[in-house]
């Protein structure tokens, strides 16, 4: 008859456990026929008396206080949801948002704020220079404080009048206005932060175009209009951000309608982007780039020569082509295009030289070649830039064993070092400070490559601390060609800022830091 | 009673096993969530301060028992990364992948009966063929795969069906059910054809037995026979195997979830994971432990409905 004997008890035991093994696996994204066209069919409209806009988001936004925020995501729908004292303008510069007028000492240690007036939290608090002074005690003093390290120069924030402020720096630091464009200058409501507490993040109140209404942790989140925004009537009655971890799902649902913008696009849905003619594709340069940590401090990567083979046997222009259909630009620096500190002339890529090569291999003691170890992370575009890396360098001898690794175990090799090469970028900052600074000087937090060059680190501790802005650029190219030199890191990209767009959305602005602004977007 | 209250106490154990697998487990993957939690923006300062906020400096054992301590109480403890009790995002998590759950078996039962009956009646013949084929197909075709197939066709092609837009059935029920169909077929289908291959094979082994070939020869039709003689005979194996689809769909629906865009409980767990959210993860496989404890259970008082000889507890194997 039927084994009815089953064990089912250890079944349970084995299966509880196990539905983490079924949940895991696969889950990457499908190849679609993604360019088929729409054939004009129009994207349902949802109500005609609401106007909602819903924006798709690659991963989830964890928190809302900008206080303890470490997130991309967290950033986009802080977009929407605070004012900062200072923002990116379209062409990357930096300009007052929620102050008016400002002016710093000669000495470059003393800023005034003169603050725009009229302006209120969305629970109905002023914000005034009280507010100002209180953020900023909040990110320097409370515990959980993730923008300690923006704010580490700050010694004193002091109320002048009710609308002024001065803040004073204990030493010069050149990107402190660029600091206040980001999460360290959102201001968030003084009355809903001290009643919340650590809650805070989960009833957010500030001042932007949007107010908060709900979040569900890992799915979505659901914003209303602001009737009283002080920058302009809001258009918008709604905004959704809604989460898609699959690619390919998420740009199947900008074609059929039921998201109107995506964060980002994955370059293999290019296509299917492009070829609806109910879609745009916004493309432009982001502040970020993406690179090779090679490991300073360990073989075979503390010998220079090596790293210098390396870092010149990758062809940057065929790698752009190949991966991202030219969406991306070529870095051999830190800094993209609009960046201050960039520089055409040293970021241009330079054809790989078999002979130079060959030259670096003999010098580094490795006449015959060497193979590394190279980390990288699980997503299928990684995945491919590994393939070409390991392609390009073996034509060279260099043998790259590839390692995939999920993001939270490549950031734990990262900083006890334990590894020989990984491939990890940065999103950008405005500031080139941003881009460098923890990154190559010595013993700082992202310089997962124990890179440790004093004349790099002297350089650009001289460049944060310079006001005048020639200046800090020539001390940057100065850095620039030191770090090219002893290839501490090789740059291989700057990303591209892909984001998808359903026609119907007007009144979008491109800013390089690729966040979504929805003050002035309306649907038509 | 007795039975029920047996297989109820002997779930005790199963759940602490659970519970120190997970937490073993969890714990041996690498990647500290302080580290994860705060990214590349970590200072080491602060990485140090987290560390002793989250209690991960405490020896494993302290930090098992501390944990267990709590559940006992009812309380699950509160989310690492979105400071949220964790029973709360479980609640919140849960309806969505019960409605999913019930939708796929609906849509694969009603597929899986009558093709499964139709292919063991017609033995042989095209039918039974057709059936076979299409089964073999439908277990072979990855669900990621046929589930943006159907967007494709469905939302973005011709706009018949919305490709994401969950909302809670209490919400608003029209737009939850119109948004549950695509998830519910794309994965019922794949369901169906594991069910409809058990039950074919289940009634074959049947419909060869004495006590058919009786019925028969009173004279009774082949649809009465099947229907109201083999079916039941045949339920054992089905119910079995039902009992583990299910149960294998309240964890490990996350792909479905992630493409469909449906705060699931998978989609909660495997994001614990990756976010190292130990409390979350504990958590939440111990609450999936249960729904597998619980609905084999039920399983357990089905065999007893539909055999009344598993119930005295010896088996109907002798």
């Amino acid at each position: 008859m039927f084994s009815k004997k089953m064990n089912k008890t250890l079944l349970s035991a084995v299966l509880g456990t196990v539905l983490l093994v079924t949940g895991c696996g696969g889950g990457s994204g499908s190849s679609a026929p993604g360019d088929s066209n729409n054939g004009g069919t129009a994207a349902p409209a949802p109500s005609n008396e609401k106007k909602v806009l819903n924006i798709g988001l690659k991963a989830d936004p964890p928190s809302m206080d900008p206080t303890i925020s470490t997130s991309l995501y967290d950033r986009q729908v802080y977009a929407s949801l605070y004012d900062k004292l200072f923002d990116i303008s379209p062409d990357g510069k930096i300009v007052p948002m929620l102050v008016d007028t400002y002016e710093v000492s000669p000495d470059g240690k003393t800023y005034t704020f003169k603050l725009k007036t009229g302006i209120k939290f969305h629970d109905g608090t002023d914000f005034n220079a009280e507010a100002v002074k209180f953020n900023f005690d909040r990110n320097m003093t409370t515990e959980k404080s993730k923008r300690k390290g923006d704010l580490k120069f700050v010694e004193s924030v002091s109320v002048v009048d009710n609308d002024t402020v001065t803040v004073q720096l204990t030493e010069p630091f050149a990107p402190f206005l660029s600091v206040l464009t980001d999460r360290a200058g959102m201001m968030v409501s003084p009355t809903a932060a001290k009643e919340k507490g650590d809650d805070f993040l989960n009833a957010p109140v500030g001042t932007g175009p949007f107010v908060f209404v709900k979040q569900v942790k890992g799915d979505s989140v659901s914003l209303k209009k602001n009737e009283n925004y002080w920058n302009g009537e809001v258009k918008l009655d709604e905004v959704n951000y809604k989460v898609f971890t699959n690619g390919t799902a998420k740009v199947q649902n900008l074609r059929s309608g039921m998201l109107d913008i995506i964060d980002d696009t994955p370059t293999k849905e290019i296509p299917a982007v492009e070829g609806d003619s109910n879609l745009q594709l916004i493309a432009e340069s982001g502040m970020g780039h993406q690179g090779l940590h090679l490991n300073n401090s360990a073989a075979p990567f503390d010998n220079k020569y090596l790293r210098a083979a390396v870092d010149r046997a990758i062809d940057r222009e065929a790698l752009v082509k190949v991966l991202f259909n030219g969406y991306a630009a070529p870095a051999r620096t830190a800094f993209a295009k609009g960046n201050l500190a960039y520089n055409e002339e040293l970021n241009k890529p330079v054809a790989p030289n078999a002979d130079e090569i060959k030259d670096l291999l003999a010098k580094g003691g490795k006449p015959n070649g060497f193979e590394f170890k190279l980390l990288i992370s699980t997503s299928p575009e990684n995945e491919q830039l590994g393939a070409v890396i390991q392609n390009m360098l073996k034509q060279h001898n260099i043998n790259v064993v590839l390692e995939k690794v999920e993001y939270g175990q490549m950031l734990e090799a990262g900083s006890k070092g334990d590894f020989q090469a990984m491939q990890l970028g940065w999103s950008g900052r405005q500031d080139p400070d941003g881009n460098v600074h923890d990154f190559v000087v010595t013993g700082n937090g992202n310089n997962y490559g124990r890179i440790s060059v004093p004349q790099l680190d002297e350089l650009i501790l001289k460049a944060r601390a310079e006001q005048d802005e020639s200046k800090r650029k020539a001390l940057y190219d100065e850095a620039i060609k030191v770090s090219q030199d002893e290839a501490v890191y090789a740059y291989l990209y700057h990303q591209y800022v892909l984001i998808g767009m359903n026609k119907k959305v007007t009144g979008f602005t491109f800013v390089p830091d690729g966040l979504i602004r929805t003050a002035t977007l309306d649907k038509q | 009673m007795m039975f029920i209250l047996r297989r109820l106490l002997l779930t005790i154990p199963i759940l602490l096993l659970v519970s120190i697998l997970t937490f073993s487990l969890i714990h041996m993957i690498p990647g500290d969530p302080a580290r994860v939690i705060l990214g590349q923006e970590a200072t080491p300062e602060a990485y140090q301060a987290l560390r002793t906020e989250l209690g991960l400096d405490k020896p494993i054992v302290e930090q098992y028992f501390s944990w267990l301590g709590k559940v006992v109480t009812g309380d699950l403890g509160m989310s690492i990364t979105d400071r949220v009790p964790v029973i709360d995002l479980i609640i919140q998590r849960l309806p969505a992948t019960v409605e999913l759950t019930i939708g796929t078996f609906l849509v694969a039962i009603l597929i899986a009966f009558p093709a499964g009956i139709l292919a063991a009646v017609r033995r042989g013949t095209w039918v039974d063929y057709t059936s076979t084929f299409a089964a073999l197909g439908g277990m072979s075709i990855p669900s990621f795969w046929l589930a943006m197939m159907m967007i494709i066709f469905f939302a973005v092609e011709n706009q018949w069906l919305p490709s994401s837009g969950y909302v809670p059935f209490s919400e608003n029920p029209a737009q939850n059910l119109m948004a549950m169909i695509l998830p519910c077929v794309a994965t019922g289908l794949r369901e169906s054809a594991v069910l409809m291959r058990m039950l074919r094979s289940s009634l074959l082994d049947v419909v060869n037995m004495d006590f058919i070939r009786t019925a028969k020869a009173k004279g009774l039709n082949e649809a009465r026979t099947i229907l109201g003689h083999a079916l039941r005979n045949a339920m054992v194996p089905v119910i079995t195997t039902s009992g583990l689809m299910i149960a294998g769909l309240l964890g490990g629906l996350v792909i479905t979830e992630s493409i469909f865009s449906i705060p699931g409980f998978g989609r909660l767990i495997v994001e614990s994971v990756f976010k190292r959210d130990y409390v979350t993860v504990q958590g939440a496989i111990l609450v999936s432990a249960i729904l597998v404890v619980l609905v084999n259970l039920v399983v357990d008082i089905l065999y007893a409905v539909i055999d009344p000889r598993i119930k005295s507890g010896k088996g109907a194997g002798e």
